[in-house]
């Protein structure tokens, strides 16, 4: 049996302490409200992945998590060729903007207008995404900065637009036109929000999975993320390859703002954007640029987002702003791994010396009986 | 004659790179003199300034400063008894004016506030006082590399200290300011201080210093007054004459010329020449040795002909190809393969698996590329044979590379270079750090690919290796080739003589 390696379980096990800790922390926090965080944690667990009700909580919480896969997934692009793009919030909001004007504008046949529409998005996010790479790799600008910067320039984009070229009607709220409902994509039970671009944000995630470790293009990638100066001797352009990979970053951030408008808000607003570019980049930290950590946290946030709306705000009166406290917490303890990781390192190096003599005495004693 | 500074019997050995730094080094400094501490790289002269500046801490034996026994905590320690460290690579903020650099941490001034202007007036001061003029108001980030190594030396008089250590000082320095500088040194000693420098280029050592200390793998050689002795005494101190490896191997047969440099030119960044007008030529089955003092150029060399840096100026072919403009992976696809010196961040990824640093260069080719995806039995499949092949004892595919010893991550380095068939091979200290083990396994393979007909340059600062192995052997000094050596004339001397600077003529008297 093919053992997985130390690195692997430590990948694992860091995140599940972090949410160990945090949890024990929040219970702290939850008992000065005078509920039990046993009954707390019940709730916010039935209310974030139950199933039970005419829409089960579980299928509005995946829902939820698909922005945020993709999103944690463009992230995840970035830090892999080891630049700290955090732009996503803005190609997130560009795809959208995209979307909702191009679903108004153009009139085709609603399976080509949908592509269109993605594609649009997907490309509108890709250019955002090279802004600051090009920045980057031609002048050396630091990316932190000048995606930060971006993601400014395109919340104010958005304001502009919804209150001017797309604005709908003289109505109080700025807000455009509702798509045609041709165009909108699919939801599988109605009212979760759960539908066609789930599917496509696990498939992403998968096709992540297979492009970084598989192919010889997510290999380069790789070594130019990890060791710039052994790619380079090896002969792989480390320009190209930023570029390259940023852009496909910015198209799967962009990819998430066009189905979120295609799928769920049907219409461009103020305010669209709740930070879901932002939460990319702690899901990614917290998946440990890894896609399938990426969908599991992805999931994992929205469920402690959604059980404590559902679960601790209306059963239990208990301010939902605890799931925040535990999301918060959560992100603290992955961030202060390095204080912990030497013991559970330690801790691992014990219980495999352990095992391996554990298997030895088998093994011998199985050479006696013959 | 009082002594500034004394060592008794020092000795450190580091436990993490296992190497004897020093061994019972003993020597005085007198007051007032400069003294040079020359030796081959790694031979442990910066270990024996660290341990006198306080940075390091020896093993056993003991200092005397001005006749006192000091047993240094920090450099902080050193400060105080007087002795200032200028390294090689300097430490200024290069936002702060040349004035705030030099009295970073003792400012001038009252009650917290700094009086800018007695700053200012102190370093004016102090500049006139050691004859070394400098604009206090300059920003320190606009200043050029000599003027930096100004601001370091007025930083560490500033802390009144009488005996200064500077390691090697001349090796940032281009041609045209080492001159200035020597003649500064000496302004220096004049003004009444010891002073201590690390140089491995004689003939500054015999132009500049009263004395001269020669250290060869952590020990002392001897000490010479410098007008006692002649270059070619030091060089063959330096070197020594022990050979401790002999490598078998038969006569060469070269046949057509693989590697051709034809009057090739290197600028680095910084506009400086560091290759100036190199030319030579390697045929198939000959292992070429480009000797040298190390940051004489070889560097530049090397990443010139494997393609990481452009040359400036001239001409290099593989084979009859002209490859000048070529980048990297057309090199190699032509049969250049190279072993980097620094295997740790340039010839290896440590971050990842054995198999992942054996693929590398082989990602784009058949069979590793089965249509868009790596396969990944051909990649475990070319790792083992590389693992097997190269007798790396207890490695697997998909172990991390950064837990193999130096000797193991030297064979992948060299396994994945030769899987690729080349025909010639770069090699750059291809047994920095090894064991002798290791060496000898390194040693062996570079014959056997010779003698199948590959073309080998090897570069390397070991000039036993280099002549051990090599059939001819071209000295860099300063950035050009200084001669040329074969047959009879390899010889420690010879190379000597050229690697600081001589010519052949020099070495016939």
């Amino acid at each position: 049996m093919k053992q997985p390696s130390k690195t692997m379980v430590l990948a694992a096990l860091v995140p599940l302490c972090a949410l160990i800790f945090g949890v024990v922390i929040t219970s702290f926090f939850i008992m000065l409200t005078g509920v039990s965080p046993f009954s707390a944690f019940r709730v916010l667990i039935s209310g974030a992945f139950g199933t039970s009700g005419k829409v089960w909580p579980l299928l509005i919480t995946l829902g939820q998590a698909t922005p945020l896969i993709l999103t944690g997934l463009a992230a995840m692009y970035s830090f892999r060729v080891g630049i700290f793009c955090i732009a996503q919030e803005g190609q997130y909001v560009f795809g959208a903007i995209v979307a909702a004007w191009l679903g108004v504008a153009l009139s085709l046949p609603p399976w080509l207008h949908i592509l269109v529409v993605m594609a649009a998005s997907m490309i509108a996010g890709g250019i955002y995404g090279l802004i600051p790479a090009f920045l980057k790799v031609k002048l050396g600008v630091n990316e932190i900065i000048s995606s930060i910067m971006l993601n400014s320039i395109a919340v104010l984009v958005l304001e502009y637009m919804v209150a001017f070229p797309l604005r709908a009607d003289q109505g109080q709220k700025a807000q455009s036109a509702v798509l045609s409902r041709d165009i909108w994509l699919p939801q599988f039970v109605q009212g979760s929000r759960w539908g066609i671009s789930f599917i496509i944000a696990i498939s992403l995630a998968v096709f992540a999975y297979f492009h970084i470790w598989k192919t010889p293009k997510g290999y380069e990638l790789r070594m130019v993320g990890q060791a710039k100066r052994f790619a380079r001797y090896g002969g792989i352009k480390a320009d190209p390859t930023i570029l390259k990979t940023l852009f496909l970053s910015g198209m799967i951030a962009g990819l998430a703002g066009s189905m979120e408008i295609l799928g769920n808000y049907h219409r461009i607003m103020t305010g669209f954007s709740s930070g879901l570019g932002f939460d990319g980049l702690s899901v990614a930290l917290l998946g440990q640029s890894h896609p399938f950590g990426v969908v599991i946290v992805a999931i994992l946030l929205s469920g402690i987002r959604q059980g404590a709306q559902l679960g601790l705000q209306i059963s239990l009166q208990v301010p939902r702003e605890l799931g925040g406290v535990l999301i918060a917490m959560v992100i603290l303890f992955i961030a202060a791994e390095n204080v912990y990781r030497p013991l559970l390192d330690k801790l691992y190096d014990i219980i495999n010396n352990r095992l391996t003599l554990i298997k030895r005495k088998h093994n011998v004693k199985e050479v006696d009986h013959v | 004659m009082e002594h500034a500074v004394t060592f008794n019997a020092i000795s450190k050995y580091f436990a993490s790179t296992q190497v004897q730094a020093n061994r019972d080094v003993s020597f005085s400094i007198r007051r007032g003199e400069i003294h040079a501490i020359c030796g081959e790289n790694g031979a442990g002269k910066s270990t024996l300034m660290n341990i006198l500046f306080g940075i390091t801490k020896p093993d056993s034996g003991t200092i005397e400063v001005n006749g006192k026994e000091q047993d240094f905590q920090a450099p902080y320690d050193a400060i105080e008894a007087g002795i200032g460290m200028v390294h090689q690579h300097f430490k200024v903020v290069n936002s702060f004016t040349v004035t705030k650099n030099i009295l970073l941490g003792i400012e001038r001034g009252k009650l917290g506030f700094i009086d800018s202007k007695a700053e200012r007036t102190f370093v004016e001061q102090l500049s006139e006082k050691y004859s070394l003029p400098i604009n206090p108001d300059q920003i320190a980030g606009t200043l050029p590399v000599g003027l930096l190594q100004r601001v370091e030396i007025l930083k560490m008089l500033a802390r009144d200290v009488s005996i200064l250590i500077l390691d090697e000082p001349t090796a940032v320095l281009t041609p045209q300011e080492v001159t200035p500088f020597l003649a500064t040194l000496r302004e220096l000693a004049k003004a009444g201080q010891t002073i201590l420098f690390i140089s491995h280029k004689l003939q500054e050592v015999l132009d500049v210093a009263d004395r001269v200390t020669v250290m060869k793998k952590g020990k002392v050689v001897g000490t010479k007054e410098t007008k006692e002795t002649s270059l070619r005494e030091l060089a063959t101190m330096m070197v020594g004459r022990e050979v401790v490896f002999t490598v078998e191997k038969s006569e060469s047969k070269p046949k057509n010329v693989v590697l051709s440099v034809q009057n090739l030119s290197v600028v680095n960044p910084l506009g400086v020449k560091v290759l100036s007008n190199v030319s030579f030529s390697i045929r198939s089955g000959e292992i070429y040795g480009l000797a040298g003092v190390s940051g004489n150029g070889q560097e530049a060399l090397v990443s010139a002909i494997s393609g990481l840096d452009k040359a400036f100026e001239g001409q290099i072919l593989l084979d009859g190809n002209n490859v000048t403009s070529f980048d990297v992976l057309k090199r190699k696809e032509l049969g250049m393969s190279h072993v980097p010196e620094d295997r740790i961040n340039v010839g290896l990824n440590l971050q990842t698996s054995i198999r992942e640093n054996a693929i590398m260069g082989f990602q784009r080719k058949k069979p590793f590329k089965k249509r868009v995806f790596l396969d990944p039995m051909v990649c475990v499949e070319h790792t083992e044979q590389i693992i097997e092949n190269y007798q790396v004892a207890g490695a697997h595919a998909n172990g991390e590379v950064g837990k193999l010893s130096g000797g193991n991550m030297q064979k992948i380095v060299l396994g994945r270079e030769l899987a690729s068939h080349p025909r010639l091979l770069i090699v750059n200290q291809p047994t920095r750090g090894l064991d002798v083990g290791s060496i000898e396994f390194v040693h062996r393979m570079l014959i056997k690919q010779r003698d199948e007909g590959v073309a080998i340059l090897l570069v390397s600062v070991e000039l036993e290796e280099i002549m051990s192995l090599s059939d001819r052997i071209g000295v860099l000094c300063a950035g050009k080739l200084q001669g040329e050596l074969a047959g009879q004339d390899m010889n420690e001397n010879n190379i000597g003589i050229l690697m600081v600077g001589g010519t052949l003529d020099e070495a016939a008297k």
